[in-house]
């Protein structure tokens, strides 16, 4: 037994000796920024945390204060369509975080923000400004949306985050809290070695692809989605890809309408304001999808229950859907997402920062080769 | 309790603690037999799923107890009859379900290893090897042993016997820092290289189930690909589990025999069966493919048909253990497909024994040219073969062979046979003529082997959670 113990300390030392001399390579590379502010999620790929989910889940404790704050949701229509530097560019009374995610549905977003909700106190949340947007491929139900086949079903990123650490442990009943949400900065201390691994196997995973394609990663650039057009064959394809990936003929989940309604409820009812955007896709998807009707139906709804409510006010920019300015059949191009982040910063600007929606200035706006001036649709207002 | 749960490191540490507190033989063998059926209730949400195993285990006692009382064949062969009605009706194979099933769910995990111990007893007990009584205790720890209980490795009792709560092993720094560091290589094959191999079949693997979308070639590439990803997940799933249980086999004082001898270095189908899941393999050569030859013998005894009745012998055997891994229709194919190739590696050396004569095929099998040929092909057919067990379903099986056609399935074999000819070719002219001597000097300090060590966890660690999905061992489910 002796034998077996000197070996188990010894193994423990060597581990403690990796771990400490990682832990401090993780803050030579990444240092730490404590500062408590906005942060651009969207630009997970430069930190530690490699990916959105990872990085809203493990970072959130910085919208922790009690700064006004502008906290935006949503799929990666959301992350690409509205830049963080140029909404924050444009407000100065509130601090902008995009913790948009590639794929979510509604209720990928309701668990965004019961995460934030968890590192917040009452009063840090009345500070809080949800911009929603919202289109119909969210609508999909979670069993259909995340059925691959390496995660458990009906697993959403943010779940899979949650149980990669053991912060959280999986129970018949949904995710169960084992740290703290108090404790959670001390709990991405603790895994930091791990984390800078990781960070260092994705690294040498893009090496290897710069070596056998060329290129870094799969994902195309800005400057690359600029000039993509569309051919019929693409459309086609989009069409069916959205058919087999809805899970239902022609109408949207009924089941995440409720989702977004009970989320919207209850972060009205708690003081929490709400922009719901309605984002804009290219006219021929729009014209051309099943689902579409079922979505405009919802949405009506949706406004009709929420619209009078005070803290709670709509955006809808469907005259921006020129097939031209999307790079594929969901996002915005560039140039689009410039368009798409002043109109939601003057709406914000008057909604959270003028409190007078009346006072908002006309925008003008770039669609494809011709200049036209459209006004922000504000459908309800504050009435503080 | 899944091997890489903080539940089975705890139970890992309380049973190696326990084990050595005392060194009583009596109290290390209720240690192993509380640590078996703790290990068993892991699996159990309800205390009726383990009545059938329960059940199971009885009436392997009883038949074990009465060939001890009347060692005859006829009660060798009513005990056997009655142990596989009992196996078939619990595993629920989809070709008996005319046999009705339990109205409740219940566990199945262990059972066909338990049979292959049961069966061992009594044919061994009918023979006269066994002679030692083994009573109802023993028998549950030698039955339910917790290393062996999920997928072997299948010991023999007598070797299980001579070190049922006895130190068998002696332990010194050195053979526990080579169990740690076994147990540690085990867990980086399952944690690491058969997970990552997993992810990247479980990424490619359904455009192959899909109707349409793939070119032929890209479709004969895909499946080459795939088919290639599920063997090298397989066998580092199988041999990570292995070196787990053996490393902590020592640590408990066992010795667990080995299952896995490099198989891919195998120059035929035949050889590659002797280092692959080498327990099973031999099991099965003691216990029917030797009695069965010996029955074919007697019963056509010219001395000319002797090696065709090997070649018989062979098929049956290798086609009994492909229907024994699964419940499905897939899997008498899979049968079918390892007595074919059995039986074809046996007909190839009498025919070359009988054209070229013993001296010259010798001479032939050690050209480097037929070396690497033999070793690409044998990878190659198993390769292909182990299909059915990643696409069990009868329907998805036809598909996706029809959607290859004859030149799909010979196009893939090809590829995979010269890339893995190549590739085993260069690998080993590079491990013979590039030594480093300098890392085993490296590796032989306290210092350095401890931190080898914990960099093998950490990365274990790391790759753990990155993966995210925890892996599952593979053979839990045959």
């Amino acid at each position: 037994m002796k034998y077996i113990l000197r070996q188990s300390a010894l193994t423990l030392l060597s581990f403690a000796f990796l771990y400490v001399l990682l832990a401090g390579a993780s803050f030579l590379v990444f240092p730490d920024p404590s500062s408590a502010g906005p942060r651009d999620f969207q630009a997970a790929e430069q930190t530690l945390y490699m990916t959105v989910p990872k990085y809203v889940f493990l970072g959130r404790s910085v919208l922790a204060n009690p700064d006004q704050k502008i906290i935006l949701v949503g799929a990666s229509n959301t992350g690409v369509g509205f830049r963080q530097k140029q909404v924050q560019s444009k407000l100065g009374c509130a601090k902008v975080s995009n913790l948009a995610m590639g794929g979510a549905n509604i209720s990928e977003v309701q668990q965004v923000i019961d995460l934030v909700h968890e590192v917040q106190t009452d009063q840090e949340r009345r500070q809080n400004t949800f911009v929603m947007g919202i289109w119909f491929g969210m609508f999909i139900d979670s069993d259909v949306k995340f059925a691959d086949g390496d995660r458990h079903r009906g697993e959403t990123d943010i779940d899979i985050e949650r149980y990669r650490y053991g912060f959280y442990r999986r129970t018949p009943n949904g995710p169960v809290a084992v740290l703290p949400p108090q404790w959670l900065d001390a709990g991405v201390m603790a895994i930091r070695p791990f984390l800078l691994l990781e960070k260092a196997a994705r690294e040498a995973r893009a090496g290897v692809n710069l070596v056998m394609t060329g290129r870094t990663s799969a994902q195309r650039t800005d400057q690359e989605r600029e000039s993509v057009v569309m051919s019929d064959a693409d459309k086609q394809k989009a069409l069916e890809y959205w058919k087999e990936t809805m899970g239902r003929t022609n109408d949207i989940s009924p089941a995440q309408v409720e989702v977004l309604k009970q989320t919207i409820r209850t972060l009205l009812d708690s003081g929490e304001k709400v922009v719901l955007v309605d984002l804009p896709i290219p006219a021929w998807h729009r014209d051309a999808s099943p689902y579409e009707p079922s979505y405009r139906l919802a949405l009506k709804g949706l406004l009709r229950e929420f619209g009078d409510r005070p803290n709670f006010v709509s955006l809808s920019m469907d005259d921006l859907d020129n097939d031209l300015d999307y790079s594929d059949e969901v996002h915005a191009k560039q140039h689009l997402a410039n368009v798409w982040s002043a109109r939601l910063a003057t709406t914000l600007d008057s909604f959270v920062c003028q409190q007078n929606p009346g006072n908002a200035p006309r925008v003008t706006t770039l669609r494809s080769s011709e200049q036209v001036t459209a006004a922000p649709q504000v459908t309800a207002t504050p009435d503080n | 309790m899944s091997l890489t749960s903080p539940l089975f490191f705890a139970f890992l540490a309380a049973v190696v603690t326990a084990f050595h507190i005392s060194e009583s033989v009596i109290y290390r063998r209720f240690v192993l037999g509380a640590a078996n059926a703790i290990f068993i209730a892991s699996y159990l949400n309800d205390v009726t799923q383990v009545l059938p195993l329960l059940a199971f285990l009885a009436l392997g006692y009883l038949c074990v107890s009465a060939l001890y009382l009347r060692q005859s064949a006829l009660a060798l062969a009513l005990g056997v009859v009655a142990i596989l009605c009992c196996y078939v009706f619990l595993k629920r194979f989809s070709f008996f379900e005319g046999l009705g099933q339990l109205p409740f769910p219940y566990l199945t995990i262990g059972l066909s290893y338990i049979l292959f111990r049961i069966l061992h007893i009594m044919v061994d007990v009918r023979s006269g090897d066994l002679t030692e009584r083994i009573g109802p205790l023993a028998f549950f720890r030698f039955t339910c042993n917790f290393l062996c209980f999920v997928s072997g490795p299948i010991q023999r009792y007598q070797d299980f016997s001579a070190m049922d709560g006895k130190a068998a092993v002696q332990l010194d720094a050195a053979a526990v820092y080579a169990a740690f560091s076994r147990i540690a290589t085990g867990y980086v094959k399952f944690v690491i290289i058969a997970a990552t191999a997993n992810y990247a079949f479980t990424f490619l693997s359904p455009q192959l189930l899909q109707p349409a979308g793939l070119s032929f070639l890209k479709l004969c590439a895909v499946y080459a690909t795939v088919a290639s990803l599920y063997t090298v997940y397989l066998y580092f799933n199988f041999s990570g589990y292995m070196d787990i249980v053996i490393g902590i086999g020592t640590l408990l004082g066992q010795t667990l025999p080995e299952n896995f001898d490099k198989p891919f270095s195998a120059r035929s189908f035949l050889e590659f069966w002797q280092r692959w899941h080498m327990t099973l393999s031999q099991w099965f050569k003691f216990y029917l493919f030797n009695p069965l030859l010996m029955f074919l013998m007697t019963w056509l005894p010219s001395p000319a048909l002797t090696s065709y009745l090997g070649v018989l012998a062979f098929f049956i055997t290798f086609g009994v253990m492909g229907v024994w891994h699964g419940t499905t229709a897939v899997f008498v194919i899979y049968g079918l497909l390892m007595g074919a190739g059995a039986s074809i590696n046996k007909l190839w050396q009498v025919a070359c024994t009988e054209r070229f004569g013993k001296k010259r095929y010798r001479a032939l099998t050690e050209s480097t040219a037929y070396i690497y040929s033999a070793r690409g092909l044998t990878v190659a057919y198993f390769v292909l073969a182990l299909t059915c067990l990643w696409v069990p379903e009868l329907p998805q099986f036809t598909a996706l062979v029809a959607r290859l056609g004859f030149a799909g399935v010979v196009g893939a074999f090809a590829v995979v046979a010269v890339v893995f000819g190549i590739a085993a070719l260069i690998l080993d002219f590079v491990q013979t003529r590039l030594r480093i001597p300098t890392l085993a000097a490296i590796q032989g300090g306290e210092i350095t082997r401890n931190l080898n060590l914990a960099g093998k966890m950490m990365a274990i660690v790391a790759v753990a959670t990155l993966l995210h999905k925890a892996p599952d061992f593979v053979y839990k489910a045959f």
